[in-house]
């Protein structure tokens, strides 16, 4: 990044450059202080979750249902000491996992191939219309996902897809009614993929024409061109696109608390097909559902615990993303 | 859901009068609908129009909490006194709601026993339709259910489960009634609870040989009836004396209650 150093120490300094100077970087302090806060916050109140439950709190192994255990914390005595702190989160981090993981995957190939068919092979006209629905269909509030989701995708599944043998095999340990994981990786991928999209085909766009011109010229087809040269230069895109779809992914709570079942279950995979429709609920779906309890101290001190989590997990993310745009950046002149 | 609707009920009254004494209330998502119709009504009958409401939502234990701290007059609670509630807190009746049990229209069972209930949400011992007596359907039993933090939760768990928490999973618990309805309605394998003003569109179960409506809740033949409190810090004084007053006393009040709740008397 150039900055303008040089500039400003040649010429005089600029009164009102100076102000404007101080009441931008003013507010970009109070942002910088807010979430500072916000995150001394969200901590200083989960904190008695995490010590009262150690590594158990993240433990896939610690076992015991995540529900029940709630319930007792809910039902804490009213005496600070007697109160419940024990709980095992790992279903929940382990559906967080599974969806947001399954929806970006599915997302990014999908706004990949899309992205390069509409500024690649699209004919004018199409690209015309489809351009302005994929950043309408990105602008939908996830509540109207979530009302098709458990209206029409929830009952289908349940009702034609999952077979009476599929639910008598898990009958008792849980209940297969169409509102499943699957279900909400599905939707989530709907929701994210516009967005990803919109980016992707910008970066493409962003591609100088001459690098493609150099490598058609040379004798390679159209499609290897592309694949070679401009998807390469737009992978910093595609890093940043993925990055703030996985954000949205992992923040999403309400559409996913309609349609995930409600239930705090870790899926099997060795459940075979049966794996992709078993309910499980993901932390940010969790907080939503409970968000009633947040007057029982443990209860809310809980809470803050599945948000200090989400939390922790979009720093990294977007520290993860920061890096692997820096490494590939040296192949590209994306601005992104 | 804590989604927290304000609003505000202010009387028609001219802007000359003196300022008028704002009652707040927070609370039940379950009591909302009841106590702003009452308001409503109060504020236009003769000691009424000298006050103004403020009510918020919020859950049970949200109305119960903040009447304790003193942030409003009255909090609604659709569950009853707890052990671990602050002290000092005096909860005075004002209605009562029946708690259905409800199955998909498709599977007409007639009546479910309370120990079939508890077989079904807690364990579960019962996990097939055939297990159930005079079920006209054989199949997976999906159980739905409430999330822990809600009042009607707290409610079928007492009522119906003699104390015990429902087992989840594989008991869904779901954040509200209609999310509950809406899961019965689409899965005709489906059971669950809710208050008696969600039962339309399924199959409402008798309990224990008495069918879940207003009549035979009010005349305490239905056993799965719940009550509705205005919560207090201390005996109820001034403004919320008269306006709690006036709803156990008054005919208006109790014709309110009648239309989709059971009045005390």
């Amino acid at each position: 990044m150039r900055r303008l150093v040089g500039l400003q120490k040649a010429g005089p300094r600029n009164r009102s450059d100076q102000r404007a100077e101080l009441l931008l970087g003013a507010l970009a302090c109070v942002v910088l202080v807010l979430i500072a806060g916000m995150i001394i916050f969200v901590f200083a109140k989960a904190w008695p979750s995490f010590t009262h439950n150690g590594f158990d709190w993240f433990s896939p192994w610690a076992g015991g249902s995540i529900d029940e255990e709630l319930t007792r914390i809910f039902e804490s005595p009213a005496n600070p000491n007697d109160y419940v702190y024990t709980m095992h989160a790992w279903p929940l981090i382990y559906s967080t996992a599974l969806i947001t993981l399954g929806a970006v995957i599915i997302g990014t190939a999908f706004a990949l191939l899309s992205a390069v068919f509409i500024v690649e092979f699209a004919p004018p006209a199409i690209q015309k219309v489809l351009e302005p629905v994929v950043r309408l269909l990105a602008a939908v509030p996830s509540v109207i996902y979530g009302l098709i989701g458990i209206l029409v995708i929830v009952p289908f599944v349940g009702n034609h897809l999952i077979s009476q043998g599929a639910k008598d095999s898990v009958a008792g340990v849980v209940g297969l009614s169409g509102a499943s994981w699957g279900v909400g990786v599905l939707i989530l991928t709907v929701m994210i993929t516009p967005i990803m999209i919109a980016i992707v085909v910008d970066a493409l766009r962003a591609v100088p024409i001459g690098w493609r011109e150099g490598s058609v010229s040379l004798g390679v087809n159209r499609w290897r061109a592309l694949w070679t040269v401009s998807v390469r230069a737009a992978r910093p895109a595609i890093v940043a696109a993925a990055v703030l779809a996985t954000a949205r992914a992992l923040g999403e709570a309400i559409m996913l608390s309609m349609v995930t079942g409600s239930v705090g279950f870790a899926p099997n995979p060795l459940d075979g097909i049966i794996f992709f429709v078993e309910p499980s609920r993901p932390l940010a779906a969790t907080i939503v559902d409970n968000a009633e309890g947040l007057s029982v101290a443990p209860f809310e001190q809980t809470l803050y615990a599945f948000a200090s989590v989400l939390l922790i997990s979009a720093a990294f993310l977007s520290f993860g993303g920061w890096y692997i745009r820096r490494r590939l950046r040296r192949y590209t002149l994306s601005p992104i | 859901m804590a989604v927290i609707a304000a609003l505000s009920l202010f009387a028609a009254v001219p802007a000359a009068a003196q300022a008028k004494k704002i009652i707040t209330i927070s609370g039940s998502t379950s009591v909302f609908p009841l106590e702003t119709q009452l308001a409503r009504k109060w504020i236009k009958t003769k000691k009424g129009k000298k006050f103004g409401f403020r009510i918020l939502q919020g859950g049970s234990n949200v109305g119960i909490s903040d009447v304790a701290k003193g942030r409003v007059s009255i909090g609604a609670s659709s569950r009853d006194p707890a052990a671990g509630d602050p002290g000092g807190l005096v909860f005075t009746k004002i209605a009562r709601d029946a708690i259905c049990i409800i199955t998909h229209p498709s599977n007409q069972l007639g009546n479910i026993t309370a120990a079939t209930i508890k077989n079904i949400f807690v364990g579960p011992t019962f996990t097939n339709w055939s297990q159930v007596p005079s079920a006209p359907i054989s199949g997976t039993i999906d159980p739905i259910g409430r999330a822990p933090t809600s009042g009607t939760h707290d409610a079928f768990r007492n009522i119906f489960l003699g104390g015990t928490n429902q087992s989840s999973p594989p008991v869904a618990a779901k954040a509200s009634n209609g999310l509950v309805q809406q899961g019965v309605q689409t899965d005709p394998q489906a059971i669950g609870y809710v208050s008696l003003a969600f039962s339309s569109g399924v199959n409402v179960v008798n309990y224990n040989g008495v069918a879940c409506t207003l009549r035979n809740a009010a005349s305490f033949q239905y056993g799965g009836v719940r009550s509705f409190y205005f919560v207090t810090r201390g005996a109820p004084v001034g403004g919320v004396k008269k306006f709690i007053g006036w709803v156990l006393a008054s005919n208006k009040a109790n014709n309110i209650i009648g239309t989709d709740w059971v009045p005390l008397h």
